[in-house]
């Protein structure tokens, strides 16, 4: 089980590229698609998803390019979008035996399915009140439902816990965790602490190329020995912020504790463990400026 | 002073949203395709057995008289969408919580409405100019040419602007019930301008008055018959020279009070616009939520406690599934939300197209093929309008299996519809006509899907449709009666090709639409 993307580009009328020339090869696991807003996720998302074809480059599921067989992909694909949305006159038992026969799965078997799904994303209680009702997280929930209607191989979720109370995105995350054993699961977002929670790998993108493609172990291994806190007056912030990378700060009564990502130590700083948002923080400024962080 | 600049800005932002379409671009389109019919002669203006001479006033008057009818109609629903707009890209929920007021967020969009009907108004001017360039005669004059738009034409249009709001606010009307009743508003209207001047908006009767007074002049014998049609006439063999209209200030007047009708149905509109406010959402949905179970104060129906993965059931069989499974499952969603009240008129529809003798009960079928006409506009929009499109195109042979479910779904409303009749003709053996029923049941819904796909909205089949169920099968006219409503009027082989052709036209705009078919 594999998708092969290869030399893949999108480039959108008037000009906005979107993907230049992006390689990546997914196996089972969930893969943590990361980048900062406008970086390509979503088009990528939709590529895979057989909703957009790209302007050049290929995709192959199990050896298969989809833009020849896009359906023997289809059949084994769970997705949901960034955004999508729901009839608003169908309870969530509609809306999903809807898209169970457009899936073209059989009543019984999505019958059963969907009692299962409404009460994995604890929805049951709610089965019966028309979509139109919902609000965002609840209807969050119900397209989660629908991406798992088909007992998917490829599931591709596009900012899956936007919208979702804390409750309901740790729920989520275990699911990404126990569901990605036999499938490959591509999570798109650019909420660190979701990735860090669930993906086996995680892929760094921006501007529409691929910056990095590594394991967790990798990524942290690349920022190792230089995380540091910082203990700085307020006031002195600013220019910290200027010489250095900052990827958080804490106001506390002896000053502003700022993690800095640095190969040097700030003076009277302390090393701390490196976090997967170090990792992505660091990554993305050696992209962009395309040196090292100081 | 700040509402006018708020009014402005609305009216800006909107307009230039529009402007930056590509269907505004159709919108213009529609304009010259007017104007260059009257240069074709496709579109006449007759008094009788006598047309216009070829003068500024003549061209100013008949093209400003072109604006008023076609524009009064088509452009109502070109511009019917500018508040549901908000509410889909969910601005109206950024607008509702600022200080805007209700009438200033009215006045604008009228605004906007109405720079849009202006800008199609333009086009016809320009188009007048051009006439009197290429085919008048004598020196043009550009008071006598420009007058009828600027006085007649732009009051018309700022009526039309205020309605279209109006129409938007209403609850009831802001679906395509709205688009289906103004046809008949506009219609009656028209007909009731002749009788009653003072409802006269569109200028008609104005015209006709004083081109009359002029033509009785030269042929006392002329009596009052004033046609605009589309379509060549070749009746009016004779020319006549008429001057144009001699504006007074009673004239002037009564012109700028339509502006004052537009003012007061904007205010209207102010009055009854609920502010995108969710809580007053179709009372079906209020009523469910009432009997649900209460939410907690961020309407999330939370878990008891802890709680582990639940195990799922892998479905046993995924893909091609079975297709009558399919097309339930769109003729349920096709239906959902359908009232009781719907299915009783059908169903006294159903029974009296039974009960009735075979000529009543095929002139029946006017009404019971207009009845479910909301349900069939959906088709192909669907997946658009509720931004499902990406759950549904992703899914197997979006194209070879969901296209023709949706289709069969909306041939199974019509055929249960249509059925009392079709026993009727069947019980008198009147194979002609339950041909005709057939290419009939066939042809509206293919006709619905296919103008969904292409434009992407359900007003152009509600609009479409009913003025086609209006010339057609309302007065039995041959070739355009597509249902039959009289033994004579039915051509069904006509309409199965012509449903054959628009089934492809669909294929191949959902393909088009579709990355991999």
């Amino acid at each position: 089980m594999q998708v092969e993307i290869a030399h893949l580009n999108k480039t959108y009328r008037g000009g906005v590229v979107a993907l230049n020339d992006f390689s990546l090869q997914l196996r089972p696991g969930v893969l943590g698609l990361l980048g900062p807003n406008g970086a390509g996720k979503s088009t990528l998302m939709n590529i895979l998803a057989t909703v957009t074809r790209p302007t050049s480059g290929s995709v192959k599921w199990n050896g298969d390019e989809i833009a020849n067989r896009p359906d023997a992909l289809r059949q084994v694909l769970g997705y949901l979008p960034q955004d999508f949305g729901v009839y608003p006159n169908l309870n969530p038992v509609e809306f999903l035996n809807y898209l169970a026969a457009v899936k073209g799965i059989s009543q019984p078997a999505a019958r059963r399915r969907i009692d299962e799904l409404l009460d994995l994303v604890n929805l049951t209680d709610a089965r019966k009140r028309p979509l139109g009702g919902f609000s965002g997280g609840m209807r969050q929930r119900v397209g989660i439902a629908q991406a798992l209607l088909n007992d998917p191989q490829l599931l591709i979720v596009d900012e899956p816990t936007a919208g979702l109370d804390p409750e309901e995105r740790v729920r989520f995350r275990n699911l990404l965790s126990e569901l990605s054993g036999e499938r490959i699961v591509v999570l798109s977002t650019h909420i660190v602490s979701d990735v860090e929670a669930t993906a086996t790998s995680i892929a760094l993108i921006a501007k529409g190329t691929l910056v990095i493609h590594a394991n967790p172990e990798e990524l942290l291994r690349k920022v190792e020995g230089k995380v540091w806190e910082w203990i700085l007056p307020s006031m002195e912030l600013n220019a910290a912020r200027e010489r250095y990378l900052i990827s958080n700060t804490l106001h506390r009564s002896d000053g502003v504790h700022a993690r800095v990502v640095s190969f040097s130590m700030p003076p009277g700083a302390a090393p701390l463990p490196a976090s997967l948002e170090d990792a992505y923080l660091y990554c993305l400024s050696n992209h962009q400026t395309g040196t090292a962080a100081s | 002073m700040k509402a006018a600049r708020v009014i402005y800005h609305l009216a800006r932002a909107d307009f230039l949203e529009r402007v930056r379409r590509y269907s505004f671009l159709l919108t213009l389109g529609f304009a010259g395709l007017l104007a260059s019919g009257v240069y074709r002669g496709q579109i006449v203006l007759t008094l009788g057995h006598y047309y216009g001479a070829p003068n500024s006033a003549w061209f100013g008057a008949f093209l400003a008289m072109v604006a008023t009818t076609f524009l009064s109609i088509v452009g109502f629903y070109i511009v019917r969408n500018t508040i549901q707009h908000d509410q889909q890209t969910r601005v109206g929920q950024i607008l509702a919580a600022t200080p805007i007021t209700n009438s200033a967020y009215a006045a604008g969009k009228t605004l906007s409405n109405f720079a849009v009907l202006a800008s199609m108004v333009l086009i016809l001017a320009l188009g007048a100019a051009v006439l009197q360039l290429a085919r008048g005669h004598g020196a043009i004059d550009l008071w006598q040419l420009l007058s009828p738009f600027v006085l007649v034409a732009l009051p018309a249009m700022a009526v039309v602007a205020a309605l279209a709001v109006l129409s938007e606010t209403i609850p009831g009307l802001r679906g395509g019930l709205g688009n289906v009743l103004y046809f008949f508003f506009w219609n009656g209207l028209l007909v009731t301008a002749f009788t009653i001047p003072a409802f006269d908006f569109a200028g008609l009767s104005l015209y006709m008055q004083s081109m009359g007074d002029t033509l009785r002049k030269v042929d006392p014998s002329y009596v009052n018959s004033f046609t605009l049609q589309i379509g060549p006439d070749k009746v009016a063999t004779r020319q006549f020279e008429w001057q144009g209209l001699h504006w007074n200030a009673t004239m002037i007047g009564e012109r700028l009070l339509w502006l004052g009708v537009a003012v007061i149905l904007a205010w209207l509109a102010a009055r009854l616009f609920d502010r995108f406010d969710p809580a007053k959402e179709s009372a079906r949905l209020r009523k469910t939520k009432l009997k649900a179970a209460p939410p907690d104060e961020a309407g999330v129906v939370r878990a008891a406690g802890p709680r582990t993965v639940v195990h799922l059931t892998s479905p046993a069989s995924t893909g091609r599934g079975n297709f009558s499974e399919l097309i339930r499952a769109e003729l349920r969603l096709m239906l959902a939300g359908t009232s009781r009240w719907w299915y009783l008129v059908a169903l006294v529809l159903w029974v009296a197209s039974l009960a009735t003798p075979l000529d009543v009960s095929r002139g029946l079928l006017a009404a019971v093929w207009i009845w479910p006409l909301l349900l069939w506009s959906k088709m192909g929009v669907r997946e658009g309008y509720y931004a499902t499109s990406a759950l549904v195109f992703s899914s197997p042979s979006p194209l070879h299996r969901q296209l023709p479910a949706l289709w069969l779904s909306g041939v199974i409303v019509a055929l249960a519809a249509g059925s009392g009749v079709a026993l009727r003709l069947v019980i008198a053996s009147d194979l002609h006509g339950l041909a005709t029923w057939l290419a009939g049941a066939l042809f509206i819904p293919t006709f619905a899907l296919a103008l969904g796909v292409f434009s992407g909205t359900s007003k152009v089949f509600e609009a479409l449709y009913t003025v086609w169920w209006y010339v057609g099968p309302g007065n039995h006219v041959p070739y355009i009666d597509f249902m039959g409503t009289v033994a004579s009027s039915g051509r069904p082989g006509f309409y199965f090709v012509l449903t054959a052709a628009l089934l492809l036209a669909a294929y191949a705009g959902r393909r088009a639409r579709l990355a991999y078919a």
